[in-house]
Parts: C-alpha cells; sequence; structure tokens
C-alpha cells in the first residue's frame, strides 16, 4: 500500500487496488468474527446459568430477532429491521448520549476552580467560549462573538495542530516499530 | 474536638450533583414549551459552508457523507438536513453514503427520502443512496479510480449502471463537492484519503467536540467551510431561511450553557471564600 | 530511481518518510549499542504502580479499559501495551483485575497480552475467565456496561488507554462517582478535555504511545522517542522559518510546494 501510494504504474496500481479490494472484503469477514464471538460467549453463559445468565438470554433473542427480520425481510426503509432500530436501537443510543449534558455540567462544575493561575485562564476562557457560543451573549456584548471567534481560531487551532502533529509523529513512530518487530507487547511477548 | 462549622460557602463547593441535574433537566424541557426565540449571529465558517455550496452550478454533484452514528442525531441530523436542502434547493444532484455501519445507511435513506420528497425529487435520477461497505480507508481511498468498484450497488441492492445518476457519476472526477457530516475520526479521513489525494473541494458539519479539531482544516483550507454542532446547524437554518429543529434547540442549550457558568461561578465563589478563611489572618513577622 | 515513476506531487511526502524512518532506527541503534537517554517523567504512568497499591491494599479490582477502537488501531494497539505492564503488577500483587473488550480482535489480544504477564510471574493459574470480558455493541452500550461495572464493583483504579469518543466522559464521571483514582491516556485530541476534567492523572496524546518505552525501559523502544522528537524538532524549525519568512513576504511559493502534497 505504501509502495503504491508513492509510485505509479500500471503494475503498482493493480495491486493497490487489488489490495484495496481486500481490505474491504476482509474487514467485512472481522464482522461475521464479531457475530460468531458473541454468541459463543452468551450462549456459554446462558448454559452455564451464571450470574446475570438471562441477560444473555435476552441479547441472544434480539439477535436473533433482528438478524431474522433483516435477512428475510432486507434491511431498508420501511421494513421490521428498519423499524425497530429506529424505535428501540437508535432511541436507546441517543439517550445514552445525552446523559453527557448532565455530566458534562458536573464534570465543569468540579474541575473549573480557579486554584492556578493557568486554571484561572482556562475558567475565564471557558466562560466567555460558552457565553459566545448562545444567542445571548450577543446581548452582553456585540463583540463577544468576536473574541470566540479568536479564541477558536488562533491559541485553540495553535495547540490542536500541535496536538495533532504530535500524535501523528507518535502513531507512525509505533508503526514503524511494529514493522520491524520491536514492538510487539500487544502479541503478549 | 468540635467539627468545624459548615458554612454556606463550603456547600457552594459541594452541591448535590443531583440539584445540578434537575436543573439541567429543567432547562432542557422548558423552552420545549416555552420558545425563546433567540436571534442566530452567523460564524465565518458557517456562512463560508455556506457560500460554498451556494456558489455549485446547478446540476452539478455533491457526494454526501453521513458518517455519524445514531446517538449524535440530535446534533447531526439537523446538519444534515439543513445542508441537504441547501443542495436540493441548487438543484444539485446528491450521492449519499455511509461509512458507519451501525445505523448510518438506515439515517441516510430516511433523510435522503423525506428531504427529496419535501423538493420533488427523484431517486436514480436526483439522488441516490450507496449505502454502506465495511473497511472506511478502502472505500475513500478506492472511490478514486471507481464508485462501481467499491459500490456495484445502491443500498436497497440495485445495480448502479440501472441508475440514471449513478451511469454519470463514476469516480471522484466527476464530483464537484463533498459534504461530510460526521462525529468521529472521518472528519480526518476525508481529507487525507479524498481531499489531499483526489483534490476534492469539501466541507464538513460536526458534532460541537469535535468543531474545534476540524478548525485547523478550515484554517489551512483543506475544509472550505464548518458547521460546529446544533449551533452550527441553527446557524445554517437560519441562512437559508428555514428555521427548523436547531433552532428550536438553541433555546435550550442557551439556558443550560447559562446554567453551567452559574454553578462554576458559585463554586468558585465558595472556593475564593473559603481559601482566605483558612489562611488565616496575616502573621506578625516581629 | 527514474522520477517518472514517483507519482506527482509526493517526492517530498516520500522523502520526510525517509528521515523519519532512518531518524527513528538510527536512534534505537544507538541506544540499544549503550547510549544513555533522559526521559522526562510521565505523572500519569508513575502512578499506576500507586493505583495497582491502592486496589491491592483495599481487596477491590483494577479496571482496564483499552479504548474503544479496533485492533487496527494503533491507538487499542498502544493501550495493549500498556495493559502487559499492569496485568505484570496485578499478577504480582494478586489483585483483580478485569479488563472489558469491545471487539473480538482486542480481545484475543489482551487475553493473550493477560495470560502470558501472569504467566511470567508465575501465576498462570490465577488468570480469572472472567478478566478480560467481550461486552459487543457500540461504544455507549460498552459505556453503559462499565457504568454498571464501576457501581457493583467499585473499582479502587481505573485506567483508560485507547481511543475514545464521546463514551469518554460517560466512563471518566462513572469512576469519579466511585470513588477510583483514574488514569487515562489518549491521543483523540477532543476527548483530552473530557479525561482531564474528570481523571487524576491524564497522557496527552503522543505521551500515551511514549508509555510503552517508559515504562519497559526497553533501549529499542528509547531510541525511538528520540528519532520522534529530532523529526518533531525539524518539523518546529520548519515551521518557524516558514512563518517567519511567508510574514515577510517571501518564500511563499517555495514553501507551497515543498509543503503540500497531493
Amino acid at each position: 500500500m505504501i509502495v503504491g501510494f508513492f509510485l505509479r504504474g500500471k503494475q503498482v496500481e493493480a495491486v493497490y487496488n487489488e489490495g484495496l479490494l481486500w481490505q474491504s472484503i476482509i474487514t467485512g469477514f472481522s464482522l461475521v468474527m464479531g457475530v460468531v464471538s458473541i454468541v459463543r460467549v452468551h450462549w456459554r453463559k446462558l448454559t452455564a446459568r451464571n450470574d446475570g445468565a438471562w441477560y444473555s438470554a435476552v441479547l441472544l433473542l434480539c439477535f436473533v430477532v433482528m438478524a431474522g427480520f433483516g435477512v428475510l425481510q432486507g434491511t431498508g426503509r420501511g421494513t421490521r429491521y428498519d423499524a425497530i432500530f429506529n424505535s428501540i436501537q437508535a432511541p436507546m443510543m441517543s439517550t445514552m448520549f445525552s446523559m453527557l449534558a448532565f455530566f458534562i455540567a458536573s464534570a465543569a462544575y468540579r474541575a473549573f476552580r480557579a486554584r492556578t493561575v493557568p486554571s484561572l485562564i482556562l475558567l475565564v476562557t471557558a466562560v466567555i467560549v460558552m457565553l459566545g457560543r448562545i444567542p445571548m451573549g450577543q446581548f452582553i456584548s456585540d463583540d463577544l462573538p468576536t473574541w470566540v471567534n479568536w479564541i477558536m481560531t488562533v491559541p485553540n487551532v495553535a495547540v490542536q495542530r500541535g496536538i495533532l502533529i504530535g500524535a501523528a509523529l507518535g502513531g507512525a513512530s509505533m508503526s514503524l516499530r511494529i514493522f520491524v518487530g520491536i514492538e510487539r507487547t500487544y502479541l503478549g511477548q | 474536638m468540635s467539627k468545624p462549622r459548615t458554612t454556606i460557602w463550603d456547600r457552594l463547593q459541594h452541591i448535590d450533583r443531583r440539584v445540578l441535574y434537575t436543573l439541567i433537566f429543567v432547562s432542557v424541557i422548558v423552552p420545549v414549551f416555552l420558545p425563546l426565540s433567540l436571534p442566530t449571529a452567523v460564524s465565518p465558517e458557517s456562512q463560508a459552508f455556506f457560500d460554498a455550496v451556494d456558489a455549485l452550478p446547478a446540476g452539478g454533484n455533491v457526494m454526501f457523507a453521513f458518517d455519524f452514528w445514531p446517538s449524535t442525531t440530535a446534533e447531526t441530523e439537523p446538519l444534515a438536513v439543513a445542508t441537504l436542502r441547501h443542495c436540493f434547493q441548487k438543484d444539485l444532484h446528491v450521492i449519499g453514503l455511509s461509512n458507519v455501519g451501525m445505523g448510518g445507511p438506515s439515517i441516510a435513506d430516511r433523510i435522503l427520502h423525506d428531504i427529496g420528497d419535501e423538493y420533488g425529487k427523484r431517486y436514480g435520477e436526483d439522488y441516490i443512496n450507496l449505502g454502506y461497505k465495511a473497511g472506511y480507508q478502502a472505500v475513500l481511498l478506492g472511490m478514486a479510480t471507481g464508485i462501481g468498484n467499491i459500490f456495484p450497488t445502491d443500498h436497497n441492492g440495485t445495480r448502479l449502471d440501472a441508475l440514471p445518476l449513478a451511469r454519470r457519476v463514476t469516480s471522484y472526477d466527476s464530483i464537484q463537492f463533498v459534504v461530510v457530516i460526521t462525529d468521529n475520526i472521518m472528519v480526518d479521513y476525508w481529507i487525507s484519503l479524498v481531499n489531499a489525494q483526489s483534490g476534492v473541494p469539501m466541507a464538513a458539519g460536526v458534532t460541537a467536540v469535535v468543531a474545534p479539531k476540524a478548525l485547523s482544516y478550515v484554517q489551512s483550507g483543506q475544509y472550505k467551510g464548518l458547521l460546529g454542532g446544533m449551533k452550527g446547524a441553527a446557524e445554517y437554518e437560519h441562512l437559508l431561511n428555514s428555521p427548523d429543529k436547531a433552532s428550536r434547540g438553541m433555546d435550550s442549550q442557551s439556558l443550560i450553557h447559562l446554567l453551567i457558568i452559574a454553578f462554576v461561578a458559585m463554586g468558585n465563589l465558595g472556593y475564593v471564600v473559603t481559601r482566605r478563611r483558612d489562611a488565616g489572618p496575616p502573621r506578625d513577622r516581629g | 530511481m527514474h522520477a517518472g515513476i514517483i507519482q506527482n506531487g509526493r517526492l517530498n511526502a516520500f522523502i520526510f518518510l525517509l528521515v523519519f524512518s532512518v531518524a527513528i532506527l538510527w536512534f534505537i541503534r544507538r541506544v540499544t549499542s549503550g547510549e544513555k537517554l533522559y526521559v522526562r517523567p510521565l505523572p500519569g504512568l508513575n502512578a499506576i504502580d500507586e493505583a495497582v497499591g491502592r486496589a491491592t491494599e483495599m481487596g477491590r479490582v483494577v479496571l482496564f479499559i483499552p479504548g474503544t477502537g479496533d485492533l487496527d488501531n494503533i491507538q487499542t494497539i498502544a493501550g495493549l501495551s500498556i495493559l502487559g505492564r499492569v496485568a505484570h503488577l496485578t499478577a504480582r500483587y494478586q489483585t483483580p483485575l478485569r479488563v472489558p473488550v469491545l471487539y473480538p480482535m482486542p480481545m484475543a489480544a489482551a487475553q493473550e497480552t493477560v495470560r502470558q504477564a501472569y504467566l511470567d510471574e508465575g501465576q498462570s493459574d490465577r488468570v480469572h475467565p472472567e478478566t478480560v470480558q467481550y461486552i459487543a455493541g457500540d461504544s455507549f452500550s460498552y459505556s453503559a456496561r462499565i457504568g454498571g461495572m464501576m457501581v457493583r464493583e467499585k473499582p479502587a483504579a481505573a485506567i483508560y488507554m485507547g481511543q475514545f469518543a464521546a463514551e469518554s466522559l460517560l466512563m471518566a464521571e462513572m469512576g469519579q462517582v466511585a470513588g477510583a483514582i483514574q488514569i487515562a491516556g489518549t491521543a483523540e485530541p477532543e476527548q483530552m478535555p473530557f479525561f482531564i476534567a474528570a481523571c487524576d492523572y491524564t497522557l496527552l496524546g503522543e505521551e500515551l504511545y511514549a508509555a510503552d518505552a517508559y515504562l519497559s525501559g526497553r533501549p529499542s523502544l528509547l531510541g525511538s522517542l528520540r528519532g520522534q522528537d529530532i523529526v518533531k524538532l525539524l518539523i518546529v524549525i520548519v515551521v518557524i522559518a516558514g512563518a517567519l519568512s511567508v510574514s515577510l513576504g517571501i518564500g511563499h511559493d517555495f514553501w507551497e510546494n515543498i509543503l503540500s502534497a497531493k
């Protein structure tokens, strides 16, 4: 893939495109592996009658129902699969996400204490940005959106770029170590 | 030794989280019944997004990526709806797809059909939904050489060569613009795998959490514009003169922001007063 | 090499890749040959020992979360590397360890990592079948399950190392409520503020990737850190030189040509 990125030529491009197709196929099979694993794990829990075995029963039942509807009727608009997903799964996922609103509030209340000068700067900046991002901020000052825009596009972007570059270099270094076989701890070695 | 008295300043630093959560809940619910109808100021990045789509000629082809999970639809669906409305208003042809397996194609299907019906658009001629294929890197890179190589059929199983729009749009060379609506790392991959390698101009609508990172791509010109969270969607609705869910949602968001600021202020007030109290009077050095 | 076979506009990226690889491999060679290196202390990594010790004293569980990414994600691999070190400690002190994972391939890797660590410490019979738990679904169901574990088992230490998305704050706040000492590490810029607000120690960005080198002290890994830092220094020099010259109105086209890649 790296060679295909840098070099050109019909043979190189053919191998590169073939590699992309196979990556897609292999990723698809890894989803199958996930399904097999989940069924195995929960079937084992159910048959062993461990604590919480009935949760495994519920999971397996839901799996059979959804998979059955998906295979027999398809997953397009108007199918039972789509209806169940949109009326049960999607709202449940949104509900979990909505809990973040509460947790962000409690985390901000606990963490935004002006214990040191940097934390005071953080606190003031956060308040300015929070006010500037809502319509009511304009009632306080017409310049507030401008200050917020400066904070987001100058110091924020500078820091984000620094973190992105550092993280990218770290990731590339780790990838190189894996390529040459120096990094093997994830294999248990 | 007697227990030190707990004053109001100590209690301000340790307000029960249930009180906070209850007030948050009230702040979300009340504006649903009593809308505040607050004005919307448009940020430069949102304006740039709007201008980029507005500049596209009628009949142009736009690839529309619904790369968000069902969990974030409160923020991302208004972004998708507002930008898709603009595309259909401009008579642009939309090629939809999703790189999120769970729910992505279904959400894409629903939004495309709902908004398409609003504007009298026909599936297959004015818009199509390619659906989902596993392996987003292979998908994004592979479409450069041929969309049909990655998606032989659309989301409904119809062969692409049976769809008039798909016969005209075969790779990124036939795409004039890409709209990426996402809540995850796809905001980086569209830049590195598509914009950097194929040069297709694009703009992104992201959740508010992802927006600070995505701003660096706007500054470098890799994204032509950026919509951040529900506020970005509300700004776009304002630019389209069609206020919808996002504009209504800004009322709740405004109250919650003010509530959080108030609680942070109370906590800090208690902290400052108790710190001075605990430091005691200045000691005599003489 | 014939210039015509290199893709247009990518020669600069190729040169960068070459410089980067040579720097990493060069410093790995130097450090493995005996050169001593100073690595600045990372409080988050030093706290891992403290966290496991706390869990041992309290007789409670250490919860290790290797992120919500799959094994093709480099952050997951970094997280699993740190899991190896944590598993060595929990094996040595006989502290219960729980590792919930979201995908099957990280589960297999985590099982192997934990098994090997316990074997190295002579505690292979103490590997509990429930140590590595496979929790499938999406990241929010995963975080709901983690929240349940926090409430029921009240871990004394919660260690988050890997890629995280929006569920990071859900887990970290629940850990706060449970009273666990929390150490986090991620390279996702948008999740770092949440971990900083909710956790006791946080590793930012590349500190996560450096963790294995730091904890193991292996010369080959330390050498790669040095090489990485040298490349970063070169980038800083280029950024400063470019910003200064473009601000003075000279060399804009030059920098545009050498830095943009198609």
